[in-house]
């Protein structure tokens, strides 16, 4: 256990948000929620000081409504650091080579905290530096740079700061929810940005400058200010794909609907108290056991690897095109090309003329990451139980210590991890599987604000998982006993 | 607790990154409160940067 050792005194002192002194109530909890929430929104707006903002494009670009953050902005990392950061981590845990045992040693709970928040450090300079230095994703300003005298380079610093700033404020922003709010940082972050999305998506008017959104449009289509075209061909194209935006509006219902029913597909192990009798309660392997998280991995994942494939476009002249061909930049051959996820349908209908990419092309590519979504959602689910606590022998000794027992079974660890095996492993793997397919699907179909279809599924699912734990708390608030029972803090 | 609603408080639902209880004596900590100033400040100081050179 060798690197324990020397990195302890590095990473037992890594700077952490003071934890509450005892019970938070709940309209606290609100209150710093919603308070995060304000910061963010508020730093979104921030420009970045010496940045060209006109010549600027998002290397996050499609991925951005999973990553969060705002392209340009103060938070323009987002919390891609800390997904890529936890990508290292579950990959590490999950093989089982950190040695680390979580569970139980308060040591090694301290050196796993530590190690987080120095790779999202690590994180936010391997993603921030390429985005500053290399390529031209954020120029710097020519007329900031002449009037402080510090050339191009310095003004680049002077972003790189910012945004690695904003990368260590989102991760203490997390810190804060987690400790002190409802949920975690992490998602509210993306709720936030998905939901301003759809909104706009929904409401907004042209006199607001961008399109208009759905309901304007057919508002408009009703009132006849909007000209539909004669033919009835191109009369449903325009109202089910083209401005009238039907099979979005579908879509955004239909994945909205899939993921709160896949949310209530559970098995229930029945639990009784070993000692108050008639006290009972319910074990629920949810058909989502491992819940959408391992999606955001494994989407962040194939983000990375086309920011790679971006910064060495821009910044390698001499790429050969069997590794990928980019104009105007965007991939549109080679191998950066078959590993992009479809984004959209204009990524794929080409008997719609919606692009000019040969079918077998998309067909391979469309092939690729319906692998690479379901055996990757299954793989990141497995070691993302593993690596929470939610694993058979994990949820065996959570049970056993809160008092409760499997009815007609012996209390006793090893009995209920038995029966636990019988059900999470398969159902972690089959959730999994299916929230990557339906990852998929929705990215195929599109939805309304052009938020991704993966963006939507994450923020439904993790605004019920917000639900369902609000619902918990104000359960706790109202029986103070309840939390003793089931031992959080 | 008759209505046995006991979902998911076993369950961890966990964000991205994890915090656990135990917390080294050496470790720094900070207040909430003053991250939450830091951020703002951060904020608009460059929203008065901006301003000052346009």
């Amino acid at each position: 256990m060798g690197w324990k050792d020397a990195a302890e005194p590095v990473l037992a002192r890594m700077p952490a948000v003071a934890r509450p002194e005892g019970h938070v109530p709940f309209r606290r909890k609100l209150g710093w929620t919603g308070g995060i929430l304000v910061l963010y929104f508020f730093l979104t707006n921030v420009t970045l000081f010496g940045l060209d903002a006109a010549t600027a494009n998002d290397l996050f670009g499609q991925f951005r409504s999973i990553l969060a953050g705002q392209q340009g902005s103060v938070l323009q990392l987002g919390i891609g650091p800390i997904v890529t950061a936890s990508i290292v981590l579950q990959l590490l845990g999950g093989a089982d080579l950190l040695g680390l045992d979580t569970d139980n040693n308060p040591r090694d709970q301290v050196l796993y905290q530590g190690l987080q928040k120095l790779l999202v450090g690590v994180m936010i300079v391997l993603t921030g530096a390429p985005m500053v230095f290399a390529g031209n994703f954020l120029p710097a300003d020519q007329a900031v740079a002449a009037s402080l005298g510090i050339g191009t380079l310095g003004v680049k610093g002077l972003i790189f700061a910012q945004i690695a700033v904003g990368g260590v404020l989102i991760l203490f922003m997390d810190e804060i929810v987690s400790k002190w709010g409802v949920g975690s940082g992490v998602g509210l972050f993306i709720i936030a940005g998905v939901s301003q999305q759809l909104v706009g998506g929904l409401f907004s008017w042209q006199g607001l400058g961008g399109t208009s959104g759905f309901f304007p449009t057919w508002i408009g289509i009703v009132t006849g200010a909007v000209e539909l075209p004669a033919s009835p061909t191109d009369l449903l194209s325009t109202i089910f794909l083209g401005q009238g935006q039907l099979l979005a509006l579908i879509t955004t219902v239909l994945i909205f609907g899939i993921v709160v029913y896949a949310e209530s597909v559970r098995v229930e192990i029945p639990l009784s108290h070993a000692r108050v009798k008639g006290a009972r309660g319910r074990f629920p392997v949810k058909l989502i056991y491992a819940s959408v998280l391992p999606m955001i991995l494994v989407r962040a994942l194939q983000a990375n690897i086309q920011f790679l494939g971006r910064i060495l476009n821009n910044s390698w002249a001499a790429m050969p095109a069997w590794l990928g061909q980019y104009t105007s930049g965007q991939v549109t051959g080679g191998l950066f090309y078959y590993l992009a996820p479809i984004q959209s349908r204009s990524d794929w209908m080409w008997f719609l003329g919606l692009t000019s990419a040969d079918p077998l092309d998309i067909a391979i590519r469309v092939l690729i990451d319906l692998v690479f979504m379901i055996v990757g959602g299954a793989v990141f689910a497995i070691f993302w139980v593993e690596t929470t606590g939610m694993g058979p022998e994990s949820t065996a000794r959570q049970i056993q210590n809160s008092g409760m027992q499997i009815p007609g079974f012996r209390r006793n660890p090893q009995v209920i991890e038995k029966v636990m095996e019988r059900y999470i492993p398969q159902v972690t793997v089959i959730g999994g599987a299916l929230v990557g397919l339906l990852a998929v699907m929705a990215n195929m179909l599109g939805t309304i604000g052009a938020v991704s279809g993966t963006g939507l599924l994450l923020t439904v699912s993790i605004t019920y998982k917000l639900y369902e734990e609000i619902a918990e708390e104000q359960l706790m608030e109202m029986h103070p006993m309840m939390r003793n029972m089931f031992g959080s803090e | 607790m008759s209505k046995g609603q006991n979902s998911g408080g076993l369950m961890s639902s966990a964000g991205l990154v994890r915090y656990f209880d135990a917390e080294d004596r050496n470790a720094i900590r900070v207040d909430p409160k003053t991250i939450v100033a830091t951020g703002a400040l951060f904020g608009i100081g460059i929203l008065v940067l901006n301003a000052l050179a346009f």
